[in-house]
């Protein structure tokens, strides 16, 4: 831990001939510095529901950078009192009285993420960080640098999705989300549920026919999931116009690091109700189900043969899809996650259980005890890991690892 | 006291500055200095006077600083017996960058502008000399700002919890 940095200032006494010199160091600095959130102007801020272990959350929007914080109850608190007037040891005071002990890292924590969400007047040090993070030796840092500088030509985003969004939307696409667009859906839904069940005796014969052409198929799958996801990512985007907000961006990036996927950014729906993100997340996977559900039927009324087998396998390969995009527990932050992060107003779940992995054994054995909200994240990265056990088992011989345990 | 050892000649020869010239040509250099004595607490010159002379403190101790705001100034430097200081008013004519103030009872030799140049006229192969040495001490000074300016970004940084390279994530929510 380096010293903290000292500097002399020269203070001039009011006669003017005589002056005295003081040094104050950085951390004394620290708790007289005022931290001043910009004008009322500039950001809006907005509760979000009562979580399951009954804390709350509030969502912060930069207006003019549009940028978003996640605050927690105490990171509110001291926004609150960050008006300017009151000193860092002032605030930190306040808070201890409000809420008892508290780690003062989450002071830092947050002044961190108001500085890069560009809410704090006369701070600007963002350029510092990328200068130092460059200069870092260290051989694996540099590496994922890199890796990360690749990938970064691989991705794209569309910054003026919104203007194209709203376009679509006002051109037709509020259509999807009146009641008769959601009767028809149903009504289809129910239909090709009916398709499947009097195609099912079937179900190996017609598989099978995909096996006997496997660039045709393999070609046609392909092309059939990009253009859903296409159709999916666009849907979301719409929905969250509906509910008249903004869409960040549109784009294709890697999933937490793992999973090359489109998205929508559609973090501006967090100034909105707990309803609209959930009407948000289910109108994507939704769009799999109508064009599975347009697939089986088109399977049952297609005579057998190849037409057949690639319809019925499009619709598979969509049901599938759209039933592991609404699954919430398999470590990824897929739309059924985001409904069951919005269900228990706890919008960092797996970040948050990913935090508490490595020391949860610890903690279970030797205390100290869980809180009733990591029992929840607890039972999240549970269920977490014993669904990719079973998605595995399931899918052995998808894997080629069939043989090697004995499946059939 | 410092003047009271043999000569000023031999002072002025423990001076950076003027360390490649032998004891005739400082002695020559003499009548071209002037003293001027300065109390504790007193002005030597202020930030944005006209600049006019280098000054080499023979006694007592010389704080510089540069204003920030109202009657605060921030510390720039210290200057101790046998180093001089106000060097970039020996070659231009700019206010000065800086305020300079004796923090104890100070005494100072002044080698002014318009002497100086006189001696470039006159007397060119001294003034490469001390051309040269000068020349060393703006890089040695221009090395210490750089340490300075990193160290006042840094004291900056921890004042106002910004932490380099602990960079929150960025809240969002982007749908699959």
């Amino acid at each position: 831990m380096p010293e903290p940095a000292k500097i002399e200032f020269l203070t001039r006494n009011p006669d003017e001939a005589t002056f005295q010199i003081h040094r104050v160091q950085s951390n004394q600095a620290r708790g007289m510095f005022r931290p001043q959130r910009l004008s009322e102007a500039v950001w809006e801020v907005t509760a979000q529901p009562q979580s399951f272990d009954g804390s709350r959350h509030f969502v912060l929007r930069n207006l003019q950078r549009d940028r978003y914080v996640l605050l927690s109850a105490q990171e509110h608190f001291l926004w609150n009192h960050f008006d300017g007037n009151h000193t860092l040891a002032e605030i930190a005071k306040l808070l201890h009285f409000e809420f008892g002990a508290f780690d003062y890292l989450i002071i830092n924590q947050l002044l961190t993420k108001l500085h890069a969400a560009g809410l704090l007047a006369a701070v600007g040090a963002s350029g510092v960080q990328s200068s130092i993070a460059s200069k870092s030796s260290r051989r694996w840092v540099r590496a994922w640098v890199r890796l990360r500088r690749a990938w970064g030509r691989i991705s794209f985003k569309i910054r003026d999705a919104d203007r194209y969004c709203s376009a679509i939307y006002r051109r037709g696409g509020f259509l999807l989300f009146s009641p008769f667009a959601l009767a028809l859906c149903l009504a289809l839904t129910a239909v090709a549920i009916v398709a499947v069940v009097r195609l099912s005796p079937q179900a190996k014969q017609i598989t099978l026919g995909l096996a006997g052409m496997p660039v045709l198929s393999t070609g046609a799958m392909i092309a059939t999931m990009l253009f859903v996801a296409v159709q999916h990512v666009l849907v979301h985007a719409l929905a969250c116009k509906a509910y008249g907000r903004k869409v960040r961006e549109i784009g294709f990036f890697l999933l937490q690091g793992v999973l090359p996927t489109f998205y929508a950014d559609v973090t501006d729906i967090f100034m909105s109700s707990r309803r609209a993100r959930i009407v948000v997340d289910l109108a994507g996977p939704l769009v799999e189900v109508v064009f599975g559900s347009f697939a089986f039927i088109a399977a049952y009324w297609s005579p057998p043969g190849v037409g057949q087998s690639l319809f019925f396998g499009a619709g598979i390969l969509l049901w599938e899809g759209a039933l592991l995009n609404l699954y919430p527990f398999n470590f990824l932050e897929l739309d059924g996650y985001n409904i069951l992060a919005d269900l228990l107003a706890m919008p960092t779940l797996r970040q948050r259980a990913m935090t508490l992995l490595p020391k949860l054994l610890g903690r279970l054995i030797r205390g100290p005890k869980l809180q009733k909200s990591e029992w929840i994240q607890s039972s999240y990265l549970a269920i977490c890991f014993a669904s990719v056990i079973v998605y595995v088992v399931l899918h052995l011989d998808a894997l080629g690892l069939g043989r090697l345990f004995g499946a059939n | 006291m410092l003047f009271s050892t043999p000569t000023l000649a031999e002072f002025l020869r423990g001076i950076s500055l003027f360390q490649d010239l032998d004891y005739g040509t400082l002695s020559s250099l003499l009548p071209l200095l002037s003293r001027r004595k300065v109390r504790a607490g007193e002005t030597i010159f202020r930030e944005l006077d006209p600049s006019d002379a280098l000054y080499i403190v023979e006694y007592g101790k010389v704080v510089v600083s540069k204003h920030v705001s109202g009657q605060t100034d921030i510390v720039l430097t210290r200057f101790s017996p046998g180093d001089f200081f106000g060097e970039m008013g020996l070659f231009d004519a700019a206010p000065r960058s800086a305020s300079a103030h004796a923090e104890l009872d100070t005494t100072l030799w002044k080698l002014e502008r318009h002497t100086f140049h006189d001696m470039l006229t006159n007397r060119p192969e001294i003034g490469a000399r001390i051309c040269y040495r000068l020349v060393n001490v703006f890089i040695q000074r221009l090395r210490v700002t750089n340490d300075q300016a990193r160290e006042a970004i840094r004291w900056g940084l921890e004042a106002t919890g910004y932490t380099p390279g602990q960079d929150a994530d960025p809240f969002g929510r982007k749908s699959t």
